[in-house]
C-alpha cells in the first residue's frame, strides 16, 4: 500500500518503511515484537504547515501500520512531524520529548516510551 | 475544587475591566456607538467591586427588576417576596450558565471582548485567546452542570404564581416564542463545543444588542419607558421569526475524541463569517428573553427546563453507562494489556519462567566425574566457543554442580548466554542465579548483568529495580532515602530513573572526592544513562570504567553500543574492534558490528557479519539465535533480496551454505 504516505510529511517515509518491515515480518518475528511492545499506538502528527495526519501502529494484535485512527488505541501520541523523525533517529527519546512538551499523550503514557523501540530498526546491545 | 479555580481565573479579566474599559469604549465608538451603554449599565463602582461573576449577574438582574418596578405600583409589597424567590431561581440559573456563555451578563466578558478586539488587531494573539476562552468555557461547563442540578431540584417546589409580578408591560407573544431559543442555546452553550465556536465571534454580537440597552439605560422618565417598550416590542418581533433557524443544538457526542475534534473544528470555524451572524441572532434572542416571562409561559418554561435538565441527566447516565462499558471492555485495565504480553511482578521484573535446558546435551554424562564448571571456565578463559561453554555449564547445573554459593554456575551461564546473543536464555539463567545468591545471603552476584539484560530488552522498571538491589548489596553502608526505596515498587520508571541516577551520581562524586573510582558503579551509571538515551553521558561512564579495566571486552562492546545508538556507528566500529580483538568469539559484538553496518547502509557487510555470528553458533551446538536470524532478514530485506529473506526465517534455519553460495563471505 503506497497510500500510507502523506505528501508534506517527513515521517511518511519512516511510516512507509515501518509498514514494509512489518509486512515482511515472519509470524515468529511479529509475535516477538508484539510480546515485547504489546500496544496500539495512535500517532497524530502535525507538520509545519499545520496539517495533521493520523497513523496507527498496532503492535498488540495484528502487527501492522496503517493510516487513520485506531478503533481502540492504548495510547494516542500527539507530536510534530520533526519530533517523530527525531524519535526514530534516536536524537530524542520519548521521555525527553514528553518532558519538553514536544510530545503529548492520551492513554497509557508509559507505553509511549516504547515507541522509540518500535520506530527504531536495529538497536545495538550492551 | 473547580469553583475556586474558576473564581481566580475570572478575577483576572474583571480587574482588567477597569483599564480596558476605555479601550472598549474607544473601539466601540470606532465600529459602532453601542458599546458604552453596556458598560454604563453597570456603574463604575460596580466594576471596581469584587468580581465574582455571580454578583455581577445578580446586579444585572436586580437592575432589571428595578426597571420593571417602575412599571409597577410603587410599594406593592406582595411582589417583593415573590420576586425574591424568582431571583433566587434566576440566581442559580445564571450562576452556572451566564458567565461562560452569555457575553455581557457578567463583567468578565467585556474584558474578554476587549482582549478579543486587541487580538483581532494583533492576529498572533488570536490563538492564545481562543485557548484561554476554551479553558474558561470548560470551567463554565462544570459550573453550569452543578447549577443545573441545583436548579432542577429547586424547581419542584416552585409555584408558577410566583412569576406573576414579573410580567408587566412585556409583549407576551414574541416573548413566548423566544423562550425555547433562550433555553436551547444555553443548553448547547453549556457544552464547550458551542462556546468555542461562538467565542470567536463575540464582537459583532456585542454591538448587536446595544439598541435595547441604550434605551433601557436611559429609560427613567415615563416617555422613555414608552419608547423603550415600543422599541423592545419591535425588536422582539423582528427577531421572533428567525428563531427557528437559529435555535439549534449542537449535537455533542460523548466520546472524548469526537468532542475534541468538534472543539478543534469549532475553533477553526470561528473565523467563519456566517457563524458570526448566526451567533448574533442567538445573542439577540438571549438579550430579549432575559426579561421575565409571562405567567402561563412560566409553567411551560419550567416544564421545558426540567425536561432539558432531565435530558441532560439522561445523557449523564449514558455517560456513566458508557464508561462502565469502556471499563468492562478493558479500557484502563492494564492487567488486560499485558495478557498477551509479558507478565511482570510488583517491581516490574518480567516473569519469564524457568530456564530451558538444551536437549541432547553431549556433556550430560552422569558417569563422568570431571568438573564441568571448571572446564567451562577454562574454555571461556581460552577464548573458546561461547555456545560450547554454555552447554558445559548447563550440564553442570543439571548434575548439581552449582559452584560457589549455589549461584555461580547460573550467573556464569547467564552471562555466557548473553555474550552469545541469546538474551532470553541469559535472562532466565541470571534470574535463577540472582535468586540463589539472595537465598544464600550473598546478594549482588549477577545483578548488574541482569540489569543490563533487562535494559537490552527495554524492561526499564526491571532494570531499575535490579540496579537498586545491586547498589544496596554492593554499598550496604550508603544511606538510601526511604522514599527512593518505596518508589521502586510504586512509581513509574521515569521517576525511579531520576531517583536512582541521583543516588548513584552522589556516590560517584563522593568517591571522586576521595580519589576513588569503582568501575562497577560507572558501568551502572552508564547503563542508567543508556536507558534514558543519554548516550554521550553513557559513553563517558564506560570510558571511565575502561580506564580501570582496559582489557574488559564487555566494556568495549558497551561503549560501542552507546556510540552506535547515539548515532555514531562509525566510531562504534572502532570500539567493537577492540572488543573482538580481545575476544574474537564474542557473538554479541559481531552482531553489533552488523547492526552498525546496517545503520550505515552497508547491508551486504551487515549480512556477512550476522552470517559469521550464526556460523560460530552453528559450528558448536547446532542451535542458533533467533535474534541473529531476525536481523539477518532485515539486512536482506534492506538489500531488496526477498528471496534470501525468506530463507533466513528463524524457523527455517536454512543451511548457511546457501548464503555462502550467494556470494556472502563469512
Amino acid at each position: 500500500m503506497s497510500d500510507i504516505k502523506v505528501p508534506g510529511f517527513k515521517a511518511s517515509e519512516l511510516i512507509a518503511g515501518l509498514e514494509t518491515a512489518f509486512s515482511k515480518y515472519t509470524d515468529a518475528e511479529k509475535q516477538s515484537q508484539i510480546k515485547k511492545t504489546n500496544g496500539i499506538f495512535e500517532l497524530q502528527v502535525t507538520n509545519d504547515a499545520k496539517e495533521t495526519v493520523t497513523w496507527t501502529i498496532d503492535m498488540k494484535k495484528t502487527g501492522t501500520v496503517y493510516k487513520g485512527k485506531a478503533p481502540k488505541a492504548d495510547v494516542t501520541i500527539i507530536l510534530a512531524d520533526d519530533t517523530l523523525v527525531d524519535l526514530a533517529d534516536g536524537k530524542l527519546n520519548g521521555q525527553k520529548a514528553f518532558m519538553t512538551g514536544k510530545l503529548k499523550t492520551k492513554g497509557n503514557m508509559m507505553l509511549a516510551t516504547k515507541l522509540d523501540t518500535v520506530l527504531k530498526g536495529a538497536k545495538a546491545k550492551l | 475544587m473547580a469553583p475556586v479555580v474558576s473564581r481566580e481565573s475570572q478575577e483576572a479579566p474583571d480587574v482588567r475591566v477597569l483599564s480596558e474599559r476605555k479601550e472598549i469604549e474607544a473601539k466601540g465608538e470606532e465600529q459602532e456607538q453601542g458599546v458604552v451603554p453596556i458598560q454604563s449599565l453597570i456603574s463604575g463602582s460596580e466594576c471596581a467591586a469584587p468580581s465574582n461573576p455571580l454578583s455581577q449577574v445578580l446586579k444585572h438582574t436586580e437592575g432589571d427588576r428595578s426597571l420593571q418596578q417602575l412599571h409597577q405600583l410603587p410599594g406593592s409589597s406582595s411582589s417583593i417576596p415573590a420576586n425574591e424567590q424568582d431571583l433566587a431561581l434566576a440566581r442559580q440559573f445564571f450562576e452556572g450558565s451566564s458567565h461562560g456563555l452569555v457575553p455581557g451578563f457578567s463583567m468578565q466578558h467585556p474584558a474578554d471582548l476587549a482582549r478579543m478586539s486587541e487580538a483581532n488587531a494583533r492576529s498572533g494573539m488570536g490563538q492564545a485567546w481562543a485557548m484561554e476562552q476554551q479553558q474558561q468555557q470548560m470551567r463554565a461547563f462544570e459550573d453550569s452542570a452543578k447549577a443545573a442540578w441545583a436548579t432542577e431540584f429547586s424547581n419542584a417546589p416552585q409555584t408558577n404564581s410566583s412569576a406573576a409580578p414579573l410580567q408587566q408591560g412585556i409583549p407576551s407573544r414574541p416573548e413566548y416564542q423566544q423562550r425555547p431559543s433562550y433555553m436551547q442555546p444555553m443548553y448547547g452553550n453549556s457544552m464547550p463545543v458551542g462556546l468555542g465556536m461562538y467565542g470567536m465571534n463575540s464582537p459583532p454580537m456585542q454591538y448587536g444588542l446595544n439598541p435595547n440597552m441604550n434605551v433601557s439605560d436611559q429609560g427613567k422618565g415615563k416617555a422613555r419607558e414608552v419608547d423603550f417598550e415600543a422599541a423592545f416590542a419591535q425588536i422582539a418581533e423582528s427577531f421572533g421569526p428567525k428563531e427557528a433557524q437559529t435555535s439549534r443544538i449542537e449535537e455533542v457526542d460523548d466520546t472524548v475524541a469526537s468532542l475534541e475534534e468538534a472543539l478543534k473544528n469549532a475553533t477553526l470555524n470561528g473565523e467563519n463569517e456566517e457563524l458570526g451572524t448566526d451567533f448574533q441572532k442567538v445573542w439577540d434572542h438571549l438579550q430579549n428573553s432575559e426579561l421575565p416571562p409571562p405567567k402561563e409561559d412560566m409553567a411551560k418554561w419550567e416544564a421545558e427546563f426540567s425536561q432539558l435538565m432531565n435530558a441532560q441527566r439522561d445523557e449523564l447516565e449514558d455517560y456513566g453507562a458508557n464508561m462502565q462499558k469502556a471499563w468492562e471492555g478493558g479500557l484502563g485495565n492494564f492487567e488486560d494489556t499485558f495478557d498477551q504480553g509479558m507478565k511482570f511482578d510488583g517491581e516490574g521484573i518480567p516473569l519469564l519462567g524457568d530456564y530451558t535446558f538444551e536437549p541432547n546435551n553431549k556433556y550430560l554424562d552422569p558417569s563422568s566425574s570431571r568438573s564441568l564448571l571448571g572446564e567451562a571456565k577454562a574454555l571461556l578463559e581460552n577464548n573458546g566457543s561461547l555456545s560450547e561453554a554454555a552447554l558445559m555449564l548447563e550440564a553442570a547445573i543439571q548434575q548439581g554442580e552449582l559452584g560457589e554459593g549455589g549461584y555461580e554456575t547460573w550467573v556464569l551461564l547467564g552471562e555466557t548466554r548473553n555474550m552469545d546473543e541469546r538474551e532470553d536464555a541469559g535472562m532466565r539463567a541470571l534470574l535463577q542465579g540472582v535468586r540463589k545468591a539472595e537465598e544464600n545471603g550473598t546478594p549482588g552476584a549477577g545483578m548488574l548483568s541482569l540489569a543490563i539484560s533487562f535494559t537490552n530488552e527495554s524492561y526499564d522498571r526491571a532494570s531499575h529495580t535490579m540496579l537498586m538491589r545491586w547498589f544496596r548489596a554492593r554499598y550496604p553502608d550508603v544511606q538510601i532515602p526511604e522514599e527512593t526505596i518505596r518508589a521502586i515498587s510504586t512509581n513509574s520508571s521515569w521517576d525511579t530513573h531520576g531517583r536512582i541516577t541521583e543516588l548513584f551520581l552522589d556516590l560517584a562524586r563522593t568517591q571522586h572526592g576521595k580519589d576513588q573510582m569503582d568501575p562497577e558503579l560507572q558501568i551502572a551509571l552508564g547503563v542508567l544513562f543508556y536507558t534514558n538515551a543519554e548516550y554521550e553521558r553513557a559513553q563517558d561512564c564506560f570510558v571511565a570504567a575502561l580506564n580501570a579495566r582496559p582489557k574488559d571486552y564487555l566494556l568495549w562492546n558497551r561503549l560501542g553500543s552507546s556510540l552506535s545508538n547515539g548515532n555514531k556507528p562509525e566510531e562504534a566500529l572502532g570500539a567493537y574492534r577492540e572488543a573482538l580483538q580481545l575476544r574474537p568469539t564474542y557473538t554479541r559484538a559481531i552482531y553489533n558490528v552488523g547492526v552498525a553496518c546496517l545503520n550505515i547502509g552497508a547491508d551486504h557487510e551487515a549480512a556477512e557479519h550476522f552470517l559469521s555470528a550464526l556460523s560460530l553458533q552453528e559450528s558448536t551446538s547446532g542451535d542458533t539465535s533467533d535474534q541473529l536470524w531476525f536481523t539477518l532478514r532485515r539486512a536482506f530485506l534492506s538489500m531488496k533480496r526477498n528471496d534470501l529473506a525468506d530463507l533466513a526465517k528463524p524457523e527455517a534455519k536454512s543451511s548457511l551454505d546457501i548464503f555462502r553460495r550467494e556470494g556472502f563471505d563469512f
